[in-house]
């Protein structure tokens, strides 16, 4: 671990993750607040089954079908994968393009260390967009008159951390072993966008159910964390593929020449 | 960690074998056997594409040779790249550093990185070339952002000091602080190696001179057995009209052209039989022209293209 690249990388995505933190805490205040004025009428309201899959259930009727569907489905993966790949392109294929990494890499640290620590940074960056989640849930909960628990928004705002690292190591990964930020950001993207439509979709068309299995999303909130809290088994699945991911990064990374 | 206690390295301080990339369609650096010395300001010549950058940054470990090796200080730029990246300096010759931060930032970040830098020696530095610590990198000119890239490549004290293309950029005062800044670090012993596309632009501060094209070695020289080799050209300026032709029959002179009052001469090896023809007649006046060194600096390209 190179502790002042970690701190550099981490420095350089604050001021984005700030502003993404502030605005997932208004947004899940003003769910909140708007919850019990609307949230019995929209609750009659029926939608088709693929939407709703889409929604994270679309059970508007209820405070934690609200969540699940405005932020756990939708909002909170999508600020979470957004930073994190943007972050993780930006830190590696960004800089390498830039020319910036031909500076860096004229001093003595090796290359591993160099991704590990930027991953780290993009992992913290991570972190504080779930911690700001969950920081959110509790306001918004709270507006809306309560009826989640706290241990239950912060299980959601673990899986989602973990989802977050797992998208992330996808964009390190591609960027560390390609030196492109346009190919690790527009691929990542591609693949966190196919995993979405995946675990939302495959569990209705009969034979192809078990597409679900691929997407990181299905780790993250199959179980409904809301109701059924933490999922060990999707956190491991996930961090088994966020090392997988950093080790082949670090591979990549390794024994290539840097562009330039 | 000062120049001063580092035990002298027996050998070059800089050797290729064979060094080679090859990018394909004849493009890259090919067969390069180079030594150079400690001590030595060592300059590396050749138009745009000759392979410079592609030699430099091989030896940083930044790109992985083709074929062939090389060693800095003794380090095998490839197994041992951490050793030797610990004590070179290097400036890139596209460089680019974080846009957003200060130089002091861009500063304090290489030197947590590089570990045991005197933030004195940086000062100094900083002081020397003029730099502006405080305003965003995005901010700063060009000229500017290369005395950031100077000062990181200087600030540890390296042994060896490894520039591509240092000096394009710069405008005339700091060139002049970089001038004397070589001085003073080859007359520590330490090493010198910068590439440069125009040679009067090294002439001043290089020993030996390396020219290269199209990725091979032209030739390989001290800046005064170049100079010797070297077409010369002088204007005299004479009281009365003189004939070219008194001129041309002397030793070494390969043309003469008289205009007016002036004849021009071009000449090899000794000036001395020049002077005395010249001495027969009024002289008012004798011009050296200063660009014979680009002359064999084209002269090289024109016999190894051909
Ligand atoms: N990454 C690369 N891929 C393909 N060709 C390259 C690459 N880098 C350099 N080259 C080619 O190798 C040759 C030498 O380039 P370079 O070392 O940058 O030259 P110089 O620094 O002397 O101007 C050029 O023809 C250049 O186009
Ligand atoms: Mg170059």
């Amino acid at each position: 671990m190179s502790w002042p690249t970690a701190r550099l990388a981490f420095r350089l995505r604050l001021p984005a993750a700030v502003s993404a933190s502030v605005g997932l805490i208004a947004v899940m205040a003003a769910v909140g607040a708007l919850f019990p004025a609307i949230g019995h009428s929209i609750g009659r309201i029926s939608v088709p089954k693929g939407v709703s899959n889409l929604l994270g259930g679309a059970d508007y009727g209820t405070i934690t079908g609200w969540f699940r569907s405005e932020i756990a489905a939708i909002y909170g993966p999508l600020v979470i994968g957004a930073l994190a790949i943007t972050g993780a392109s930006a830190a590696t294929g960004g800089e390498e393009e830039d020319g910036v990494l031909a500076v860096v890499l004229a001093h003595p640290v090796e290359r591993a260390r160099l991704v590990v620590s930027k991953a780290a940074a993009i992992g913290a960056v991570v972190v504080l967009i779930a911690l700001s989640t969950w920081i959110g849930l509790i306001v918004g909960v709270a507006l809306a008159g309560g009826g989640i628990s706290i241990a239950h928004m912060a299980a959601l705002a673990v899986q989602l951390a973990f989802f977050g690292f797992a998208t992330g190591a996808v964009a390190i990964a591609l960027g560390a072993a390609n030196g492109r930020r346009s190919v690790a950001t527009g691929i990542a993207a591609a693949l966190a966008i196919v995993g979405w439509l995946i675990s939302s979709f495959a569990p209705l068309l009969s034979g192809v159910a078990w597409l679900k299995y691929l997407s990181f999303y299905y780790y993250y909130a199959g179980h409904d964390p809301l109701t059924r809290g933490v999922d060990i088994l999707g956190l491991v699945v996930l961090g088994v593929v966020t090392v997988a991911l950093i080790a082949i990064a670090v591979f990549g990374f390794d024994r290539r020449d840097l562009r330039g | 960690m000062g120049y001063g206690e580092l035990a002298v390295t027996p050998g070059p301080v800089i050797a290729t074998a064979g060094l080679s990339k090859d990018y394909g369609a004849d493009r890259g650096l090919f067969g390069l056997d180079l030594e150079i010395h400690a001590g030595e300001v060592f300059g590396f010549l050749g138009p745009n594409g000759a392979g410079k950058s592609t030699t430099m940054r091989l030896l940083l470990d930044l790109i992985k040779p083709s074929s062939g090796s090389a060693r800095v200080l003794g380090l095998d730029t490839s197994r041992e790249s951490l050793e030797v990246r610990r004590r070179v300096g290097y400036l890139p010759g596209d460089l680019t550093l974080y846009p957003k931060l200060s130089g002091r930032a861009v500063l304090d970040y290489l030197a947590e990185l590089r570990g045991g830098v005197d933030g004195r020696v940086r000062d100094a530095l900083a002081e020397r070339f003029g730099a502006d610590l405080d305003r965003p990198v995005r901010e700063l000119s060009t000229g500017n952002r290369r005395k950031l890239g100077l000062i990181q490549a200087f600030m540890h004290e390296p042994e060896v000091l490894i520039l591509d293309e240092p000096i394009a950029g710069l405008d005339p005062l700091v060139q002049q602080s970089f001038h004397s800044l070589l001085a003073e670090v080859s007359a520590q012993g330490r090493t010198v190696f910068l590439s440069s596309h125009t040679l009067s632009e090294v002439e001043r501060v290089t020993h030996r001179l390396a020219i290269l094209r199209r990725g091979r070695l032209v030739v390989v020289d001290s800046l005064e057995n170049l100079k010797r080799v070297a077409v010369q050209r002088l204007e005299i300026e004479f009281a009365r009209p003189v004939d070219a032709d008194e001129f041309r029959g002397l030793p070494g002179v390969t043309e003469a052209r008289a205009e007016g009052r002036t004849v021009t001469l071009s000449f090899e090896g000794s000036v001395d039989p020049v002077v005395k023809a010249a001495a027969r007649h009024e002289v008012r006046a004798i011009h050296p022209r200063e660009d014979d060194l680009e002359e064999i600096f084209l002269r090289y390209y024109q016999e190894s293209s051909a």
